[in-house]
């Protein structure tokens, strides 16, 4: 479960103060598949990171399985973040030199499982993205969309309840968007993870089970 | 893993990484080469004090009146148990001469059973008139050569080898059996005793043995440790050695800074990367560790390549300007490979620690945004 309540953010570029979110109230169950819709600079990016505690709120609170994480340390967000959320980013990110098992594998590093049983979870999560004999691939000797599933099985390799993807298919061409987008909902659907996808593309908006839209800082439509 | 992904890391930039060795190797050899120069000096110095470490001498005390020490007090000091072998000694100053030419030396006059404790002979034996090695150079004396000093004839039995006292200088004595010193000199009292005591750790005891039977009712003798005299030397060469490695060290901080340089390129460059690595579950603290074992196999790599590339450095030196190489891998000498590499591995850290530290504060947001 997913609480945002008033949430209110607020930057300074310089002298200007920006405010990118004002007063946002959402919830998302558990389970549950939404779709933030709005277009570039409407704050979409910022809720999705509030939610994913890599940013906090200048106001407001944000409430994830019941812990208002505006009251947590770093690294108790740290903790959050790499045991209960998954993240997907347009631009991947992917680490260079490590190969798509070691990409897999690396939050399950950090977490402290042992060697061989993130080998065969980071094993079985590329098999379920569809990119099995492709372990030991370099990022750069993958295509873009293989790219993005190696950073869809690692955003799932601590078995997080929640997956945080940001305009996951923004780089890619409309097929591997399809694969993208086909895996995505799968999980949703037979796993249960939690979805929350923001993208300004509206053909992503069947595959949530709803939409939530947004323009300068406001919901202005929720169904 | 994490070392893994250091050791990758520094492969993405592969000639960086190695310029960065190669200071490190530079620093830590320049500081252990010096450093085995140093204690190979210092260790070649002390060689030609080797023999006389056990020994004390003893004095009479001047600023007490006394000039001399007797017959009685020699015999006190021979039944102390710790003195091995006491060599009471008179000298005096005196003309020699010898076809034509003249000068002026210390004559002592030592048993002729104990010359061998004190003085090695290049020439000749023990038994008579003894000269030293300069001495003999500035008259052109052999042995069987007839000298005169202070008036009387001696015939020389014995040319002392060229070396190092602190109480007489062999080079430039003329030593004469007790007899025959007394047959020119008529004195009655001893201006030194050598002693040598049975090992280097007895000689506090000696001291105060000394204090307990001679000095008793007054202050009549003092007592010199050679001990303290070579402690001295090395006390000195130590400090030597140390001010010349601080000099190599101005190498090991340059390295140290390119490091750092190089660190700090390295958190701008890979600064997204951070940000993931802090998105998906890595702690400040994983972060800091990270860039510190980066640099701590450079470090760790460059201190090795330099340790032991300084035994070819101090080799070099030692064969240059000491002509002998025998202590390049003595104990001693080692000690310094340690120490450099120790320093360079040490330098290497202190350096990434800044860089390593703003890498670990990026925030997580603000470093995937980076552009």
């Amino acid at each position: 479960m997913i609480e945002l309540v008033d949430v209110v953010k607020k930057y300074r570029i310089g002298i200007h103060e920006v405010v990118a979110l004002n007063g946002v109230s959402l919830s998302v169950r558990d389970g549950e598949f939404v779709v933030i819709m709005g277009p570039s600079g409407s704050g979409k990016s910022t809720l999705l990171h509030l939610i994913g505690c890599l940013d906090k709120p200048t106001s407001g609170k944000v409430i994830i399985d019941g812990l208002d994480t505006s009251k947590l340390s770093d690294r108790e967000l740290t903790e959050l973040r790499r045991d209960k959320i998954g993240f997907v980013f347009q631009q991947y990110y992917l680490i260079p030199t490590l190969t798509a098992l070691e990409n897999v594998e690396l939050p399950m590093v950090f977490k402290g499982v042992p060697k061989e049983k993130r080998h065969s979870r980071a094993e079985e999560l590329l098999e379920l993205v569809g990119l099995k004999g492709k372990e030991d691939r370099k990022p750069k000797e993958l295509s873009g969309g293989e790219q993005q599933r190696v950073a869809i099985a690692r955003a799932l390799a601590n078995e997080p309840s929640i997956l945080l993807c940001d305009e996951p298919t923004g780089n890619l061409d409309t097929k591997s968007g399809k694969v993208v987008m086909d895996i995505i909902k799968r999980l949703n659907v037979e796993e249960g993870v939690t979805v929350v996808l923001v993208t300004h593309d509206p053909s992503l908006s069947d595959y949530g089970d709803r939409v939530v839209r947004i323009r300068d800082g406001r919901i202005i439509h929720a169904d | 893993m994490l070392i893994e992904l250091a050791l990758r890391n520094l492969a993405r930039t592969k000639v960086r990484s190695t310029l960065a060795i190669i200071g490190i190797v530079i620093g830590v050899m320049a500081i252990s080469s010096i450093g085995i120069f140093g204690e190979s000096l210092k260790a070649v110095i002390l060689e030609n004090f080797k023999d006389v470490a056990n020994e004390v001498i003893i004095t009479p005390n001047y600023i007490h009146g006394y000039t001399s020490i007797d017959a009685r007090t020699v015999r006190k000091i021979e039944t102390i148990p710790f003195a091995e072998t006491v060599i009471p000694v008179k000298s005096e100053s005196a003309l020699v001469e010898y076809r034509g030419k003249k000068t002026y030396v210390t004559v002592y006059g030592i048993d002729v059973r104990k010359t061998k404790d004190l003085f090695e002979l290049e020439r000749g034996t023990y038994k008579g008139c003894l000269v030293g090695s300069k001495i003999a150079d500035f008259f052109k004396l052999r042995v069987g050569s007839r000298i005169t000093v202070a008036g009387k004839d001696f015939r020389v039995t014995g040319i002392i080898k060229e070396g190092a006292r602190f109480d007489i200088n062999p080079n430039y004595a003329v030593i004469l059996p007790l007899r025959d010193f007394d047959r020119v000199f008529n004195d009655k009292e001893y201006s030194m005793v050598i002693v040598k005591v049975r090992s280097i750790d007895k000689i506090d005891a000696f001291k105060k043995a000394v204090d307990k039977i001679v000095n008793r009712k007054e202050n009549k003798v003092s007592v010199f440790e050679m001990k303290m005299i070579i402690e001295r030397i090395k006390n000195v060469f130590g400090k030597v050695t140390l001010f010349l490695m601080a000099i190599a060290g101005v190498s090991l901080l340059v390295a140290g800074i390119s490091i750092l340089n190089i660190m700090l390129m390295s958190t701008i460059e890979r600064t997204k990367e951070i940000g993931l690595m802090r998105a998906i579950g890595a702690y400040r603290e994983t972060i800091l560790k990270l860039f510190l074992t980066e640099a701590l196999i450079l470090g760790l790599v460059g201190s090795a390549v330099g340790g032991a590339l300084s035994f070819l450095g101090g080799y070099s030196i030692d064969i240059l300007i000491l002509k002998t190489a025998k202590y390049v891998f003595a104990p001693s000498s080692i000690v310094y490979v340690f120490l450099g590499i120790a320093f360079g591995i040490l330098t290497a850290l202190i350096s990434a620690m800044y860089p390593a530290w703003k890498a670990s504060k990026l925030e997580p947001i603000e470093a995937l945004r980076y552009e």
